[in-house]
């Protein structure tokens, strides 16, 4: 009876222990990094603790496949370095006023864009993406619905966003593009009358700036002509995951990533958007830096 | 070494300040990676000089006699001043500052591991100091070639004049020092001339000619000094460094560093 009860404490105290020790340990033994990088995971559904190596889908031909693609863009990155900056004749890099950086004119145009909608966090809006007529410009349709997932914690919804891919080099490095030679962007589309925000990002080194875009406004006029929007980039603010941020500063044109249209204004109905180009070009009579002023917030007196 | 190393401390912690001046991401950005090299670079240092003492017993300097001391301490002030293949961090510092840091960090900041990489001359392993070197002059050529932002163009412009004067160490430290000082004013002069036509771009040097035109002409003199074309000075180190490795007997080292001049004097030309 002694033996048993003292077996019994032995044990609970082994237990407590490994209990304690556990909850001590476990930040150091498994780092939970959707935590601590913020990544978003929808409420109700489990993490995914799935192993990296058993995720592995191992494809003899796919890895040739992926050896060739990857070293002719490294031998044509290398060629390119002989003609000039981007692979075009300085020449042309010191003249140039003007660039079209996108433009719809076939299916392959189309794949640089990616499309999404508050369906990613349990939403009802649909966003689609297709060539218009001749091939000539992409539409950007669908319905925005403003009804919250009903999850028990969202508690906004109703977004879609149209944005592009980042620009890969060889063996998937980000190749970020060079605007630095211009300082407005022109855009030629014709939208439904709603107001859109236009998100540029660059490229970022610390991990707490990986949700820091430029935006502005982008207000369309319904109708059946056409809109050029010329945008200086001074006038784009610096927001983080959506909240204007108080540090304000103007967007480095040298390593721009990716630009992309939202729309979220919280109108519920259907919307389409025609974009025929994305270009930048070099205003000389726009000398403004930066539009907003950065004055010093709680200063000494 | 261990007043040697608090030295380089202290010089690194003072110019972080003067970089992040400027409160933008990309000056942290530049002003982190700076700090983050420098300091490997530091500790390496002295782990080198302790490395020494713990197996020669000497703490001087120019008494570092270990080889992998001595390995490890070139390698460390490779990384301080930005030779090739620790070059790395050079270029991408230099674009997030403004001018008169990047002038400071071009000049100034070479000086102190210099003095060292100076004093250590005659311990170095002459093979590593001419693979440092020839790699940073090659370096310096090919990744000067097409860059169209200022700053990273006079970035592997140090990196491949620090291949020169990391060349001629081992025969003449002298020559190494001469180097160095050109380098130092006709950077200066490149920088200060920028600095005052507000330029970081090659496009807006191109438009500078009427506005400027003595100052064009003095950036492009500066340019054509620094690509080592003759009658100017900066063909001077190069012309007496060449012929002291043709006198060493180093035909083939001459001529890779003739052609990577070549290569840089391509795009400062341009």
């Amino acid at each position: 009876m002694a033996l048993t009860s003292a077996r019994l404490l032995t044990r609970t105290v082994h237990e407590k222990w490994i209990c304690a020790h556990s909850l001590t340990l476990r930040p150091l033994v498994c780092i939970n990094k959707a935590a601590f990088y913020g990544e978003y995971r929808r409420p109700g559904q489990a993490q995914d603790r799935t192993p990296p190596w058993k995720k592995i889908r191992f494809s003899f031909a796919k890895g040739v496949q992926g050896i060739r693609k990857h070293f002719g863009l490294l031998k044509d990155e290398a060629m390119e370095r002989w003609v000039g900056p981007q692979g075009r004749p300085l020449i042309e890099h010191m003249l140039e006023q003007t660039r079209v950086q996108w433009e719809f004119r076939g299916p392959e145009s189309l794949e640089q864009w990616l499309v999404s909608t508050d369906r990613e966090i349990g939403g009802r809006s649909e966003a689609y993406l297709k060539l218009g007529r001749n091939d000539s410009a992409c539409m950007l349709y669908g319905t925005l619905c403003s009804t919250p997932p009903r999850d028990g914690e969202t508690c906004y919804s109703g977004y879609c966003t149209l944005r592009s891919r980042q620009l890969l080099s060889s063996f998937d490095r980000k190749k970020n593009i060079d605007w630095s030679s211009f300082n407005t962007l022109y855009i030629r589309l014709r939208g439904d009358g709603r107001p859109w925000m236009i998100n540029i990002a660059a490229e970022t080194y610390f991990s707490h700036q990986k949700d820091d875009l430029y935006n502005y406004f982008l207000y369309t006029r319904g109708g059946p002509y056409w809109q050029d929007v010329k945008i200086p980039f001074s006038k784009f603010f610096l927001s983080s995951r959506g909240r204007i941020q108080d540090n304000q500063h103007p967007l480095w044109l040298d390593k721009v990533s990716t630009i992309g249209f939202t729309l979220g204004d919280k109108a519920d109905g259907p919307f389409q958007l025609e974009i025929d180009f994305i270009a930048v070009c070099n205003d000389r009579a726009h000398t403004e830096e930066f539009a907003y002023e950065m004055y010093k917030r709680n200063p000494e007196v | 070494w261990i007043l040697a190393w608090m030295g380089l401390e202290i010089n690194t912690m003072a110019i972080i300040p003067l970089m992040a001046q400027q409160h933008h991401p990309r000056a942290t950005e530049a002003t982190t990676k700076y700090f983050l090299t420098q300091a490997t670079a530091a500790a390496m240092i002295l782990f080198a000089s302790t490395m020494n003492a713990w197996t020669m017993g000497d703490w001087n300097i120019n008494q570092i006699s270990h080889p992998l001391a001595t390995t490890t301490v070139t390698l460390a002030l490779a990384l301080k001043i930005g030779l090739a293949p620790m070059h790395f961090w050079l270029p991408e510092v230099l674009q997030g500052l403004n001018l008169t840091t990047g002038l400071v960090l071009s000049t100034w900041q070479k000086l102190a591991p210099f003095a060292l990489i100076l004093q250590i001359s005659q311990n170095t392993n002459p093979a590593l100091l001419t693979t440092l070197g020839v790699m940073s002059a090659l370096v310096g050529g090919w990744g000067g070639l097409n860059q169209t932002q200022l700053r990273k163009l006079l970035a592997y412009s140090s990196i491949a004049h620090l291949g020169w004067m990391i060349i001629i160490l081992q025969f003449m430290p002298a020559l190494t020092l001469l180097n160095l000082t050109i380098y130092i004013t006709m950077t200066s002069t490149m920088f200060l001339s920028l600095k005052i036509m507000a330029s970081t771009k090659i496009n807006s040097l191109a438009l500078a000619w009427p506005k400027t035109p003595t100052l064009t002409t003095l950036i492009m003199l500066s340019l054509l000094s620094l690509g080592g074309l003759p009658p100017l000075t900066g063909f001077m180190p190069k012309w007496l460094i060449l012929q002291e490795l043709a006198k060493q007997d180093l035909p083939i080292t001459a001529t890779i560093m003739a052609m990577s001049a070549l290569l840089s004097l391509f795009f400062y030309l341009r």
